[in-house]
């Protein structure tokens, strides 16, 4: 894969990773507070840097069928959330390739 | 490159010419060497002015620069002999005059040759003259005869000199304690030192060069015949010694001896391999992994040497990103994320652990004088560290994230490059920001523009001023810049500069030289080298993973070597003791060594060592892939 730096990101708020503080994404890129992960209330964010993607595998949801990915810090390998590669309920559309992440392993970076 | 023994001898041009010459053409008196008398030799008339019929080359000058030659190497005689034969001198006895005064210290006399040595204005003589004055005002003080310096400093050098600043510096020596004190303050090395010597050669630009040969012209000649037939030879790696030089033949390397064989493959980290640093001895590799491990290769002079696995530092909490040995070799620095480690590198033990980045070390660079280091970090902080590992110093916040840095071996300057802290925002939900950075498919911290919209950042490269701290230039670039270094003589910073460009910066002028292109960058941190003798070449690795070779001051694509496997060949390092190797380092978690095919070139290798090697073995692949399985049996 070769070696690169982390991304940095500026904004009113940005949210780091809790236990290495690497930044993940700010509050301009949240869509949605009203989610909940395996730890209690997650947000859905339009975008997010410095994670790692896992494999694609099907889940049901309380909102249908997804197809997701988890996603791992870079830094310090710690599961953060999830990726929407694919919703079949046409409802639920929006949120492909949007992220989700949650609260309880963010910090304020900023 | 030389003739056999035997026909040099009887070789007519040979330097025991002047006794062929002397037993023709003088008078028989055989003892008597520097004794004979000139008159017997008859002068040899010839027709035209040229030596040759289709030449344009003078022959007077010519005669006067090979009398000029056979004097300075000794052959008194024969240039006597050629000047009566010739009917050409060196030079008038005038001239000779005024050298012997300027070399003996006769002022006044030299003062009054100099009248008529056509100086051409009235300005080149006052200046001359001038010159004359400053040479006898310092030597009147070094022999303590103030008095008669202050003399010439008032009724010499001050009518003669229009800007008094300029007399300031000299007026202040008369403070001098003592000559030693004057020599070191002046910057002068006294009148038995090289002074008189050098005063000549600064009044010979005021007089005619056809009156005063300039001191060893023909190898002035000569040596830029070598220069411009250096420049032609692309593959230009030998060292300057008389073996590869002749009179005889223009110069040419062999390509043969250009390294582009993988000699060794040294397969022991488990990750990918991101750097790579030499020993200043040419005897140690050290390579940083992904796998969060430093390795010390035992590499060595010889031929075909034994490459042995000396330290496996591997306690560090991170992948590492960079490495820096301190100049007697003792201490290795590596990263780690925000971690510095400090190295015993004959113990593997770690002497310190350096805790006060707050983000990627992402640069370490000993400064020149071994007295401690500098780090470089993504937080934009640049530190100066003793090398106890304590903080001396502190660039504070710099415009820039730090992505590498170096020192020039002058010590004046510290060229850094990154990206400038105005970092992006990420696009919201409503899609109305153009910050948006990329998301890759498998870890989307890259660096690539997204089609929906541009990065703000700007990529700097930065030079500080290291006395002051201050940037003295700063250059933005269009890409991600993932690499710097600083030639030999502090003149050239080389940067790596996405996308598949790598430029070459000339720090005294802040313009562009060179730009070197072939090799794939994009997202990563791919870095590059001078290498071979006199910094001859430019190597890269590339995300294609390939390694490619330049010239450096024709920017010619000379090789793109194959063989590492898949993923980037992250960074390269050329031995600086071996012009003839150097190392290349993979996203296959390997390191090759490139050294030339041929058996012969470890024989013509600047590296005394190789010297006394037969010429049978040792060629290229001899060396057995290093393929380590179990840790536990590796050798210290």
């Amino acid at each position: 894969m070769g070696m690169s730096y982390r991304r940095y990101l500026a904004g009113a708020r940005v949210y780091g990773c809790l236990s290495c503080r690497t930044h993940l994404t700010t509050i301009h890129s949240m869509i949605s507070r009203a989610f909940n992960g395996q730890h209690g209330r997650a947000y859905l964010f339009e975008d997010v840097v410095n994670v790692i993607e896992g494999e694609p595998n099907d889940r049901q949801m309380t909102t249908g069928n997804h197809t997701v990915r988890d996603i791992y810090c870079c830094k310090c390998g710690t599961t953060l959330g999830w990726k929407y590669d694919k919703a079949y309920e046409q409802s639920q559309k929006y949120k492909e390739g949007k992220y989700i992440l949650e609260r309880n392993l963010l910090v304020d970076v900023q | 490159m030389r003739l056999p023994e035997r026909e040099y001898d009887s070789n007519p041009t040979s330097p025991h010419f002047h006794h062929r010459a002397n037993s023709s053409s003088l008078s028989p008196s055989p003892k008597a060497n520097g004794h004979r008398s000139r008159g017997p030799v008859a002068k040899v008339e010839l027709p035209g002015a040229t030596i040759y019929d289709d030449s344009y080359i003078d022959r007077e000058e010519y005669i006067r620069l090979v009398i000029q030659s056979l004097r300075d190497i000794g052959y008194i005689e024969s240039a006597a002999t050629l000047e009566a034969e010739s009917g050409y001198v060196m030079e008038t006895s005038r001239v000779a005059d005024f050298r012997r005064c300027i070399l003996e210290g006769a002022w006044r006399e030299a003062e009054e040759a100099l009248e008529h040595l056509g100086v051409a204005e009235d300005d080149g003589l006052w200046e001359a003259k001038f010159l004359i004055s400053q040479q006898k005002y310092l030597e009147y003080l070094e022999t303590g005869k103030t008095t008669k310096a202050l003399h010439v400093l008032r009724n010499e050098l001050a009518p003669l000199h229009m800007d008094p600043e300029q007399l300031q510096p000299l007026s202040s020596l008369v403070m001098c304690s003592d000559a030693a004190d004057l020599r070191q303050k002046a910057g002068w090395d006294g009148a038995h030192g090289s002074s008189r010597r050098r005063l000549l050669v600064n009044l010979q630009s005021y007089i005619p060069s056809s009156l005063m040969i300039p001191p060893r012209r023909f190898v002035t000649l000569l040596d830029q015949a070598r220069l411009r037939q250096i420049s032609q030879c692309v593959y230009h790696n030998a060292p300057l010694t008389s073996r590869h030089f002749s009179l005889y033949a223009d110069h040419a390397c062999d390509t043969d001896l250009f390294p582009r064989i993988t000699t060794a493959i040294l397969q022991v980290h488990g990750d990918e391999v991101w750097s790579l640093e030499w020993s200043h001895n040419g005897k140690f590799l050290a390579s940083a992994s992904k796998d969060k491990s430093v390795i010390i290769w035992s590499v060595g002079l010889n031929r075909n040497p034994d490459i042995s696995l000396h330290q496996h530092l591997q306690d560090h909490p991170f992948a590492v990103g960079c490495l820096a040995w301190s100049l007697d070799d003792t201490i290795l620095l590596s990263s780690s994320e925000q971690y510095i480690k400090m190295w015993n590198t004959e113990t593997g033990i770690c002497i310190r652990t350096i805790e006060a980045h707050t983000e990627t070390v992402s640069a370490l660079a000993w400064v020149p004088d071994g007295s401690g280091f500098i780090s470089g970090s993504q937080d934009r902080k640049i530190n100066l560290w003793g090398s106890d590992g304590k903080l001396r110093d502190s660039w504070g916040i710099t415009a820039i994230r730090i992505t590498d840095l170096a020192v020039t071996p002058d010590f004046t300057r510290l060229v850094a490059v990154g990206e400038s802290a105005k970092d992006p925002v990420l696009p919201t939900p409503r899609g109305d920001s153009v910050t948006a950075p990329n998301t890759n498919r498998n870890g989307n911290n890259g660096n690539n523009p997204t089609p929906n919209g541009a990065r703000t950042q700007e990529h700097l490269m930065i030079v500080y001023d290291l006395t002051t701290k201050q940037p003295e230039l700063s250059v933005s670039l269009g890409g991600q810049l993932t690499s710097v270094k600083i030639s030999s003589d502090s003149q050239y910073a080389l940067v790596n500069h996405a996308p598949d460009e790598i430029h070459l910066w000339d720090l005294f002028t802040g313009r562009l030289a060179r730009k070197y292109t072939g090799q794939r960058q994009g997202r990563h941190i791919i870095r590059s080298c001078f290498g071979g003798v006199d910094g001859n070449f430019v190597v890269s690795g590339s995300e294609d993973g390939n390694v490619y070779i330049w010239h450096r001051d024709r920017a010619i694509l000379l090789d793109v070597l194959t063989g590492h496997g898949s993923g980037s060949v992250n960074s390269v390092a050329w031995n600086p003791r071996n012009a003839q190797m150097f190392a290349s380092c993979s996203d296959d978690f390997t390191i090759r060594l490139w050294e030339p095919s041929s058996g012969l070139a470890h024989r013509t290798a600047d590296v005394q060592s190789h010297e006394s090697e037969p010429g049978g073995k040792g060629k290229g692949k001899s060396r057995e892939p290093w393929v380590e399985d179990d840790p536990a049996s590796r050798s210290l």
